[in-house]
């Protein structure tokens, strides 16, 4: 067991230093000058060339990528091009906006998941499990982006109850857990926890009944046990794999807010990613894109880890 | 909280205290929390006397606060001219006629006797700086070291960048005794005035307080502007408060704080200022403009001269070489109809300045639809419906100033194609679009584009004309982006160089904007209203013929 | 258990059983036949398919000719069953030749993939050791990257246009096709029949063709269905975001950016692109289902 452990937190350094790699090369094979994010259209060319110099952009690709990766291990991700402050400033703020966001839509997601899903599983077949199966269905094919907007045009416009955008009366530097400042997750939070709520009640449901089908329920029911009885057990074998489940999910929310954000101007992440693909600010992308498959890639170990430790009958080889 | 504070507002964890007090706040406006938005959702905020205005700009990000702001335009109007003043700068006070410069800092400014290529200034005394500090020659030295002096211990990369363009012919600076400063240029140049309204004046001491250091600065800006910054998150607002010291008393801000939140996205906009969460936006889209009006918010508009084009390549194969190809497409073009597709919300393009504007001039082509003569004119330049001009040209997805690209462009490209012209578009986002722009024509980037629809404001004879069309300014030097080489055009150029004379340098203009109409060197089609929509308490507001705007007379009623 | 992507379902089990006589997909088709919500859907897809292959048969008008006077009119205005646009096109039209690019671009990406990465997952499957080690790594280090961040990250790099946005989509969905049919093969090859087989000494190319693939190509493809709807969210949120479609062509994602602030006037007409994409991504989603638990030996 600590063998294996140790085997699997040793296998995520390659993939690390691979997704290093390829966060590097994705911003590199773009067109378009990033030069232009800092000096105004009509820049004389010397000016250009000297901003180029000192950002390092003159020189070859692999010396680009030592040095950046040099400077990544030690914590730097490097300077935005668009701003001049270090990148992991910027990324600290974003990425704890987002984690509030994703943590909050997470636990809407996952409540109502798993109640949809456990109802479901339990009661197959019935109009209950219909009812589930056709909103988790909604839920993973709703243009989530498409939801926001219709949510805001209704409960921002034309019912004037909840924030249309932002992350807090006063930005998102003083937050605080009171209701001025979560009135501004209500509805990014919903919009973004649909995908979550149908993909945890569909695999719930799957989990559930399949545990219902299975010999040991039926010789537990012979055996008399009674309905919660029954359920305790149930909820016990469905534990890992809908944990892994909801675990992957929340890797997917963080990296995968970007449209949700960019309708809300909630100022994480997705945010952050969306102007610096449109600033064209190679540091910013590039930070943003490895902090979040670094984070995706832990978030992948501490769930293997976990669900091996909660489900003993999976051996590993 | 003031910018001179010992400790700095720190980005990441910022004010804490106001945050607990707001809270606070909050806490006991909680029976509001489900009403409207604009009373329940910022109680900490509305208590402040005098109000806040909250704007909603078009930038992504909050522009640079240090005095030579990025964001082109827009960053000027809300970082620039609220924390900085130039030694010359803009009057907004009127709306009813063309913004025209007035002394800032320099109380007046000439050219030496003899030597037109060196001015002198004399500078305004008793100015306070937001730390109090009471500016000098020195500082204004200084500010000119930052952004021009590249050996200079306090030269700012970032604001050179941003600054030098505007500046073509600066070689030098200097002060000769106390109140006094001057420059010299390369070729006498009666366009300083306009550039040095871009040049925000900024102290040593400053810089040396932010550790000497321009990207600390950025929290801790400190100007002689109407308002002083209190806080700066670069991704998600800046605040700015009343400077109560201002030197020029009448316009010391009638509101206490004004709050500027980059909101790129114009549906996002519109429901922050409908949902209460902001109460000044830029650029409302036209379509949401009827429901804006319906629901009692004042939408504002004025000429300024922002020109909405594509220019036209004069490179060897382009269409456009044909001056009856450039006339055509003009003529193809039913402006009124674009006008319908933006809620009446543009000018008809009247060339590169718009109708009323000193330097329209008279021209005799006139920029109406005739789509008869402009197949007579295809025809004459052996064309026809089976076989059209057939060209691509540069646009962009979105982009400040380039009001709305996408069905506009579509519109453009259904009208010309009546007129035996048939585009294709090439579409960049707004960033990689400025480098096409800097590329030129012939650049690799272009693609074998032959025009690019960039648009630009036209604040002086600089950047309305000169810089379009002068032979030499052709890429990497300039954005002639057409390569457009007319030795009569170059000769014009010289003479309004050498001009000083504001009457007679307006008359020379209308001439060179008569002869750019005639010749149809772009295909003109709309001028941009700037329009704007106000909640229903702000009060004042005076819409200047500016791409600047004076938000110091605003009052939250 | 794993789950393999982000929007969709998680992948199709691997058959616990060969499925490979023909009585299974008998089998299969009766429980089809019953699953009134598959066959629903499956229609819904049908008659769509149908329409906007024949867009340019039964679409009432032009789908780039624009007019100023007729923009942004109501459902049912004058000869307008849908209503206008932005620039006065008419919606039905548009919507039926938007459906054209977006059900491309949800199906390509999903179709290429499949050929890729089933061909790597089989291959990795049955040839195990190194091959399926240096395959499988590869694959790793993609599926760090949540999908849609590494759509937008590709796009955001390349820029926006039909071709970069299949490009992206494809490069997402090859390594999750690669695992399912890795694991799937894998399974398979384990299979006492097969190992018998390959103990007869018969052919690789052999084996593949006649026990591998009818047993792994089921499950692979009802995964890939699954993936269809996923594509076609994400597609039409990169042209949301710029980064997809580019105009005057018409696609639902791009509709509904060019529509947002037409929400305010006309909001039906607004939210009919959105509205689209949602039917036909739960259609897919739910044929996929249908098809799944057709499929699943043990029901």
């Amino acid at each position: 067991m600590l063998l294996y452990i140790l085997r699997r937190v040793l296998y995520a350094v390659p993939i690390a230093l691979a997704v290093s790699l390829l966060c590097f090369l994705l911003v590199h094979i773009a067109p378009g000058d990033p030069v232009n994010a800092i000096v105004p259209a009509d820049a004389p060319q010397a000016v250009v060339e000297q901003i180029r110099a000192e950002y390092g952009l003159d020189k070859p690709l692999p010396v680009q990528f030592g040095l950046w990766l040099l400077k990544v291990v030690q914590g730097d991700l490097g300077r935005s091009l668009a701003t001049g402050r270090a990148v992991t400033e910027d990324l600290a703020i974003a990425v704890r906006n987002t984690l509030r966001l994703s943590l909050v839509a997470a636990l809407i997601g996952f409540t109502f998941g798993t109640l949809l899903g456990a109802v479901a599983g339990l009661f197959r077949g019935t109009w209950v499990d219909r009812l589930a199966v056709g909103l988790a269905a909604a839920g993973v094919s709703v243009p989530h982006y498409w939801l926001g907007m219709v949510l805001v045009i209704l409960f921002s416009v034309l019912i004037p109850a909840l924030p249309a955008m932002g992350a807090g009366p006063g930005g998102s530097g003083d937050w605080v857990w009171d209701i001025a400042h979560m009135r501004h997750l209500v509805l990014p939070a919903i919009t973004l926890s649909v995908i979550p709520m149908g993909i945890v009640t569909r695999t719930l449901r799957g989990i559930v009944a399949e545990i219902m089908n299975q010999d040991f329920v039926n010789t537990l029911r012979g055996k008399g046990l009674r309905r919660g009885g029954i359920l305790l057990h149930v909820a016990k074998n469905a534990a890992p794999g809908t944990l892994a489940v909801m675990g992957l999910q929340l890797g997917y929310l963080m990296g995968g807010s970007i449209l949700v954000e960019t309708v809300f101007s909630w100022p994480g992440t997705g945010f952050l990613l969306n102007s610096a693909i449109f600033q064209r600010d190679i540091p910013v992308l590039q930070g943003t894109i490895l902090v979040l498959a670094l984070f995706f890639v832990t978030l992948n170990l501490l769930v293997d880890l976990l669900q091996t430790a909660l489900d003993p009958r999976i051996k590993r080889a | 909280m003031t910018a001179s504070d010992d400790t700095p507002p720190r980005l990441s964890r910022r004010g804490l205290l106001r945050g607990a007090s707001a809270s606070a706040a909050a806490t006991l406006a909680l029976p509001a929390w489900m009403g409207p938005a604009a009373l329940g959702w910022d109680p900490a905020f509305a208590q402040v006397a005098g109000g806040v205005l909250r704007v909603g700009m078009t930038a992504s990000a909050v522009p640079l606060s240090n005095g030579c702001p990025d964001q082109g335009g827009e960053g000027q109007r809300f970082m620039g001219i609220t924390l900085y003043d130039q030694l010359v700068m803009w009057d907004l006070s009127r709306s009813d006629a063309p913004a025209v410069l007035k002394p800032g800092l320099a109380t007046a400014w000439k050219t030496e006797e003899g030597n037109p290529k060196r001015w002198s200034f004399t500078l305004r005394p008793g100015v306070k700086f937001h730390d109090g500090h009471v500016l000098t020659a020195e500082d204004v030295i200084f500010s000119f070291d930052r952004g021009f002096k590249r050996d200079a211990a306090w030269f700012d990369p970032r604001a050179g960048a941003q600054i030098a363009p505007r500046f073509p012919t600066l070689v030098a600076w200097g002060s000769e005794g106390p109140g006094q400063f001057w420059l010299e240029t390369s070729i006498p140049d009666s366009t300083i005035p306009y550039a040095l309204t871009w040049l925000g004046i900024v102290h040593k001491g400053a810089w040396e307080a932010a550790g000497s250091n321009w990207d600390n600065y950025l929290l801790k800006a400190v100007g002689t502007g109407p308002w002083k910054l209190t806080s700066f998150s670069l991704r998600e607002r800046a605040e700015l408060a009343r400077f109560d010291e201002y030197w020029d008393a009448p316009r010391v801000p009638k509101c206490a704080r004004l709050t500027l939140l980059p909101l790129p996205e114009a549906n996002t906009r519109v429901a922050a200022l409908r949902s209460g969460q902001v109460d000044f936006i830029e650029a409302p889209p036209p379509d949401a403009i009827d429901s804006l009006k319906a629901a009692k918010f004042t939408i504002v508009t004025n000429a300024y001269p922002h020109n909405w084009t594509w220019h036209l390549s004069m490179v060897e194969g382009s269409p456009w070489r044909d001056v009856r190809v450039r006339k055509a497409a003009n003529l193809a073009l039913n402006r009124a109809e674009l006008k319908e597709l933006l809620g009446g919300l543009m000018l008809e393009g009247n060339g590169l300045v718009p109708p009323g504007n000193p330097w329209a001039g008279k021209p005799s082509f006139r920029l109406s639809y005739d789509l008869a003569a402009a197949r007579k004119l295809m025809t004459e330049a052996g064309f026809s419906a089976a076989n059209p001009v057939r060209t691509k040209i540069a646009i962009s997805s979105s982009g400040s100033g380039q009001m709305q690209p996408l069905p506009m462009n579509e519109y453009i490209q259904q009208a010309l194609k009546e007129a035996y012209i048939e585009i294709s578009f090439e579409v960049f986002d707004w960033n990689t679009l400025i480098t096409v722009w800097q590329g030129g024509a012939k650049g690799p980037n272009a693609r074998g584009c032959t025009g690019i629809n960039f648009s630009y404001a036209a604040f002086d004879p600089y950047s309305a004309f000169i810089r379009l069309l002068k032979s030499d300014l052709h890429a990497p030097k300039g954005v002639n982006w057409g390569w457009f080489s007319d030795p009569a055009f170059d000769a014009l150029f010289a003479e309004v160089y050498a001009t000083f004379d504001p009457a007679q340098q307006n008359a020379l203009l209308a001439r060179v904007h008569e002869r750019i109409v005639d010749e149809a060197l772009f295909l003109f089609a709309a001028h941009d209203m700037n329009p704007r929509a106000l909640s229903p308490k702000v009060q004042g507001f005076v819409q200047a013929q500016s791409w600047f705007q004076d938000l110091t007379p605003v009052r939250m009623g | 258990m794993s789950t393999t992507t982000s929007l969709g379902a998680s992948p199709a089990a691997a058959p616990r059983r060969p499925a490979a006589s023909p009585g299974y997909w008998q089998g299969v088709w009766r429980r089809l036949r019953h699953d009134r919500v598959t066959l629903a859907c499956a229609a819904v897809l049908l008659l769509m398919l149908f329409a906007i292959l024949a867009a340019p048969l039964i679409a009432p008008a032009d789908p780039y000719q624009t007019s100023m006077i007729r923009r942004l009119k109501p459902v049912g205005f004058g000869n307008h069953l849908l209503g206008t646009d932005e620039l006065g096109r008419d919606m039905l039209t548009r919507l039926l030749y938007g459906g054209r690019l977006s059900w491309f671009l949800g199906i390509t990406p999903v179709v290429i993939a499949f050929g890729i990465g089933g061909t790597l997952g089989i291959i990795a499957g049955f040839a195990g050791g190194w091959v399926n080690m240096l395959i499988m790594r590869v694959t790793d280090v993609f599926y760090a990257f949540p999908s849609v961040l590494l759509a937008v990250a590709i796009s955001g790099a390349l820029g926006a246009g039909v071709f970069n946005a299949i490009l992206s989509l494809t490069l997402v969905f090859i390594p999750q096709i690669i695992r399912v049919a890795e694991s799937t093969t894998t399974s398979v090859r384990a299979l006492d029949y097969v190992e018998a087989a390959r103990g007869s000494g018969a052919g690789a190319l052999t084996i593949v063709r006649v026990h591998v693939l009818p047993n792994v190509l089921g499950p692979i493809f009802v995964y890939a269905t699954s993936l269809i709807s996923v594509s076609m969210i994400i597609a039409s949120g990169l042209s949301f975001l710029g980064l997809g479609t580019k105009p005057p062509e018409a696609e639902w994602g791009l509709m509904l950016n060019t529509l947002r602030s037409a929400i305010y006037s006309q909001p039906v007409i607004a939210m009919l692109p959105g509205l689209c994409i949602f039917v036909t991504s739960m259609a897919f989603n739910l044929v996929s289902d249908g098809l799944r638990a057709a499929m699943d030996v043990r029901n």
